[in-house]
Order: structure tokens, then C-alpha cells, then sequence
């Protein structure tokens, strides 16, 4: 009971966890190349990285490529440490 | 399989696919391979069998020049076909060729590789080829396993396996052109085999 409690529900969708996998072994990743990464929509994408922006797992810097909005998102140190404990979580769940 | 392993397949998936090339085809190491073999015969006949006597001083030069360009071209024919099934593969896969990932395990392929061939011809430039099958074996091998963090694990082996055939070129100085085929060919077909075999 009290190990299902420590999986974080903000990772219960697995784009979600999809992104953070990504952005946690990379500097930062790009809109599109996550997109092709996950085989996503731009909405649906868009919409998972509000939900992680939201509760401040990940933070985005918009810039311009030539006349191309281009938006390239990092984990942030919360986001990390909320990813490494539902991955602990997770490990234990299995291991039981 | 219950939803936490395959969440685990999920994040094991994504983090290897956004941060290693993966589109690097096995057959086409296999090519690779028969080219350098065909190169390395090609450069045994022009050393062993034929004699170019009638250009007395120049026939060093002459056959260095040949030897050259016979490497050069089967560089430009291997490279030619990696990245030509790379494309394919990743094409197959859906993903694309020139990613991040892919200039990054790029980048670091031709840092010691391009150091490794600068030093080569300058070895050339000073008329001493003896050296040459050594150190382009050793610094083929090291750009193998730099690059090998950001692509597929077998090339780390297959780099070290590179600097040991350079070594023992050096050592056997002599039979340069024995230890290229087994270096540059021998060794891609048997790697390109169990790749292709593994990576299906």
C-alpha cells in the first residue's frame, strides 16, 4: 500500500514518463524532436508538457530559428528528483 | 507483463532512443568490410606484382600516389555506404538521419579520426608509409570507442579490437597491409554479422 503511494501520479500517463526519460539524460530536447521521439500529435504533446510545466518538472525557453518559433524544454532539479523517486518506486514495486 | 515493467520498457526505450544513434546498419558494415578486402588486394597487386621499373626514380611515388587513392576511394565507397543504409534504416524506423544524436555521435567519431588522418599524411608528406597501417588502424579504433557513447555498444568493442590489430601492425611492421584487411575488413564483417544478427 504504501509503495503504490510512493509512485508519483503525474507519471501515470506514459508520454509523461516518456518525456522525462528523454529530458533526463539530455541537456534539453526540442518540440519536434520529442514529437518524433513519441510518435505524438502537436496537441497531445503540447498538452502532457503543460501538465509537467505546470507542476514545475520541466521548464521551457521559446527562441527563434530564423521566423521559427522553436521552444526547447530542460528538467528542472524538482522534476529530477520526482522522476529518480517514482523510478525507485518503481523498483521496489517489481522487486516485490 | 504487469504496467510498471512495461512503464520501465517505456523509459529504458525513450532514453536510449533520444540519446544514442541506433540507425546504424549491420549489412552495411558487412560492405564495408568486402571493400576494404577488395582495396587491401588491390594494394598487395600493386606492391607485389607490378614493378612500374620503367619510371625508375618516380616509382615510389607512383605507387604511393595509387596506394593512396586506392584508400581513398574505398573510404569514400564504405562511408558512401554506411550512411546510405543508415538513411534507409532510419527511414524504416521512422526516424531521422540527421538528428541531434546523429551529429553528436558524429562529432565525436571525427574528432580522432580527422586528428589520426592529418597525422597520417603528414607521415606520407615525409615519404614514411610504414607507419601508416599502424596508426590509422589505432586511431580508427579510438574514434570507435569515443564515439561508441552515443551509438550502439558493440562499437566500443570493435574499437579496442581496432587499436589491438594497430598495435600488433607496429610491432609486425613489415605486413601493414596483413593486419588493414584483418582491421579494416575481417573484423567489420564479423562485427556487421553479429550486429545485423542482434539488431534486427
Amino acid at each position: 500500500m504504501s509503495i503504490i503511494d510512493n509512485l508519483n501520479k503525474t507519471f501515470d500517463s506514459r508520454i509523461r514518463l516518456g518525456i522525462m526519460s528523454i529530458l533526463s539524460v539530455n541537456d534539453n530536447a526540442d518540440f519536434n524532436t520529442m514529437k518524433e521521439l513519441l510518435g505524438l500529435t502537436d496537441g497531445n504533446l503540447a498538452s502532457h508538457l503543460r501538465t509537467l510545466e505546470n507542476v514545475g518538472y520541466l521548464a521551457a525557453t521559446k527562441q527563434f530559428i530564423g521566423r521559427k518559433p522553436n521552444t526547447k524544454y530542460a528538467i528542472t532539479e524538482l522534476g529530477k528528483t520526482a522522476f529518480k523517486e517514482h523510478l525507485n518506486a518503481l523498483e521496489k514495486l517489481i522487486e516485490n | 507483463m504487469t504496467k510498471q515493467t512495461e512503464d520501465i520498457k517505456v523509459i529504458r526505450e525513450m532514453m536510449e532512443k533520444s540519446s544514442k544513434f541506433q540507425s546504424i546498419s549491420g549489412l552495411s558494415l558487412v560492405w564495408a568490410g568486402l571493400f576494404a578486402v577488395a582495396g587491401a588486394a588491390f594494394a598487395y597487386y600493386i606492391l607485389h606484382c607490378c614493378s612500374f621499373i620503367e619510371y625508375g626514380k618516380y616509382t615510389f611515388y607512383i605507387k604511393m600516389w595509387i596506394l593512396l587513392a586506392d584508400a581513398l576511394a574505398i573510404l569514400a565507397l564504405a562511408v558512401g555506404i554506411i550512411t546510405f543504409c543508415s538513411w534507409w534504416k532510419a527511414k524504416r524506423n521512422r526516424a531521422t538521419l540527421f538528428s541531434k544524436v546523429t551529429l553528436r555521435a558524429a562529432y565525436n567519431l571525427l574528432i580522432p579520426l580527422a586528428a589520426g588522418g592529418a597525422f597520417s599524411l603528414v607521415l606520407l608528406y615525409h615519404s614514411e608509409v610504414t607507419w601508416i597501417a599502424s596508426i590509422t588502424l589505432i586511431f580508427y579504433g579510438l574514434a570507435l570507442i569515443n564515439a561508441s557513447k552515443y551509438t550502439v555498444g558493440e562499437l566500443h568493442i570493435l574499437g579496442i579490437c581496432e587499436v589491438i590489430i594497430g598495435l600488433l601492425a607496429a610491432i609486425f611492421l613489415y605486413h601493414g597491409i596483413v593486419f588493414w584487411t584483418i582491421g579494416f575488413g575481417a573484423l567489420h564483417i564479423v562485427f556487421g554479422i553479429i550486429m545485423q544478427i542482434k539488431y534486427r
